[in-house]
């Protein structure tokens, strides 16, 4: 006769899965409140802190099971989810995913889209204001000009513009008064690193107007690349531009590990799609069916 | 970025946008669906006009892309709720084909120039979502498309692992508590803590 234990061994194996299926014929809670917030729970204990190493990359996930659309399919979808929204309030955007280390370099860059998104941006330059930068910032399209006045207005808090830029010549006069603490946090501080210190305002500030900026945050980078009236070929064309500078962008980091991992288009209401690199499936609809107005 | 797994589950319920109320083929006749409804729930008498909006017309632009459909929301709750249809007159050819034929249409709106009076105007106030979508499909004669038996049968899995998940989500808090309040409880017996706090 065997013994008792090893038969016990397999009934708690054979008992474990009945349970488990036994799970839907719970009393059914349907009149359980919507509210019920989810709650965290962490189930697994974490390693000892000195036992594991800090990853140096960023966790990637494996693509090949995740569904992918082509651009059409996504748009088609997209435009459904964004129904009796306004064609120019809501925005397609780019999540460009990349594979690339924690510390290393990250990219940022501005870049003009062949199909400007945003036309009304608000510049600030910071410079003499009755020098001849001034005159040419003005005659560019920015919207504050000026030196004293704009510091003093920033310290009280009044932040009236997206963008500032510095000429070269203020560049000490602003340092001196220390506005990092206001605008640092926002990215809007000038600094030679970004670009934003220059000597010739007035072309600075023409290729800023229809321009927009783009940064790699947590491997990411965020880019609103067109409006939600966009035909799929006024998207195509952003889109390419976009990545061709993002390419760019990364071969200037001189050799640091860094590739595109993923690219996924979301829009202000929708699901983020991930795009497959396709402009047209095998049965998706034709491209002008989703080009008339919303 | 929102993590993958949560991203892929959204897409995979994406299939409530390709099947169930609303996924209507309408017919080539109509060129434009407009809605207009108050902004907020007010007396819930534009309860109805505004779930119509978020739970049917989506699935109706899905099947009818080249469909504009525009909605209103005025700030009046005493205002109207209508449901405006919009169908080419009398040669249906020559109206309904403009709006997705030509190249460049996104600054213009060529509808508007074929016809700017709604052919059918429906008064949605008080109506469920429902009844306004059986309201249009009577007035269109539109084409009701059933669901594939493979995406019903997926569609039942994604609710069932939904109510699971609501039921998992109960029995998982029902455990924590507990052990929170054991923990409380022992520190309590500790003295850790005053036991009027």
């Amino acid at each position: 006769m065997a013994h008792p234990r090893s038969l016990l061994a397999p009934l708690g194996r054979i008992t474990a899965p009945s349970i488990a299926s036994a799970r839907p014929s719970l009393p059914r809670l349907a009149a359980l409140p919507l509210y019920q917030t989810s709650i965290r729970c962490k189930t697994t204990k974490a390693p000892d802190a000195r036992k594991r190493k800090a990853r140096k990359h960023y966790l990637q996930s494996d693509l090949r099971k995740a569904d992918q659309f082509s651009l059409v399919d996504a748009m088609h979808y997209i435009r459904a989810f964004e129904v009796g929204r306004g064609a120019t309030s809501s925005k397609y955007e780019m999540h460009v995913r990349f594979r690339t280390l924690k510390n290393g370099p990250s990219v940022r860059n501005r870049l003009r889209l062949p199909h400007p998104v945003k036309t009304d941006l608000r510049i600030c330059v910071i410079a003499p204001p009755d020098s001849k930068a001034a005159a040419d910032a003005r005659a560019a399209g920015a919207s504050l000009v000026g030196e004293e006045e704009i510091f003093a207005k920033i310290k009280e808090g009044q932040i009236e513009f997206d963008r500032c830029l510095c000429h070269m010549d203020s560049l000490q006069k602003m340092n001196k008064a220390a506005l990092g603490r206001v605008l640092g946090p926002k990215g809007l501080m000038p600094s030679t690193k970004t670009g934003t210190v220059v000597t010739n305002v007035g072309a600075a500030v023409k290729s800023m107007v229809g321009a927009s900026e783009y940064r790699e945050r947590d491997a990411v980078v965020r880019l609103a690349v067109g409006q939600l009236g966009f035909t799929p070929e006024e998207m195509q064309t952003n889109i390419k531009a976009f990545m061709e500078t993002l390419k760019k962008d990364i071969a200037r980091l001189n050799g640091t590990p860094k590739e595109i991992h993923e690219v996924v288009l979301s829009s202000t209401n929708a699901p983020g799609f991930t795009l497959n690199g396709e402009f047209k499936g095998a049965d998706s609809v034709s491209a002008r069916v989703l080009s008339g107005p919303l | 970025m929102v993590n993958i797994i949560k991203r892929m589950r959204k897409l995979r319920e994406l299939l409530w946008i390709r099947n169930g109320p609303g996924a209507i083929q309408l017919p080539k006749e109509v060129t434009k669906i407009s809605v207009e409804f108050h902004k907020k729930l007010i007396g819930s008498q534009h309860r109805g006009a505004r779930h119509f909006w978020h739970d049917i017309l989506p699935r109706i632009k899905y099947r009818n892309p080249a469909l504009p459909i525009s909605v209103t929301r005025h700030a009046d709750p005493a205002g109207p709720a209508y449901l405006h249809i919009f169908t080419a007159q009398p040669t249906p050819q020559t109206a309904a084909i403009p709006p997705s034929s030509t190249p460049q249409p996104t600054s213009s709106t060529p509808e508007a120039t074929a016809n700017d009076t709604p052919t059918h105007t429906i008064e949605i106030k008080d109506f469920h979502e429902s009844e306004i979508l059986e309201a249009l499909v009577e007035k269109t004669g539109a084409v009701v498309l059933t669901t594939p038996p493979e995406e019903a049968t997926e569609m039942a899995e994604i609710e069932e692992f939904k109510e699971r998940a609501e039921v998992d989500r109960v029995e998982v808090r029902e455990k924590l508590m507990k052990v929170r309040r054991e923990e409380e409880l022992l520190k309590l017996a500790r003295g850790e803590i005053s036991a009027a706090s």
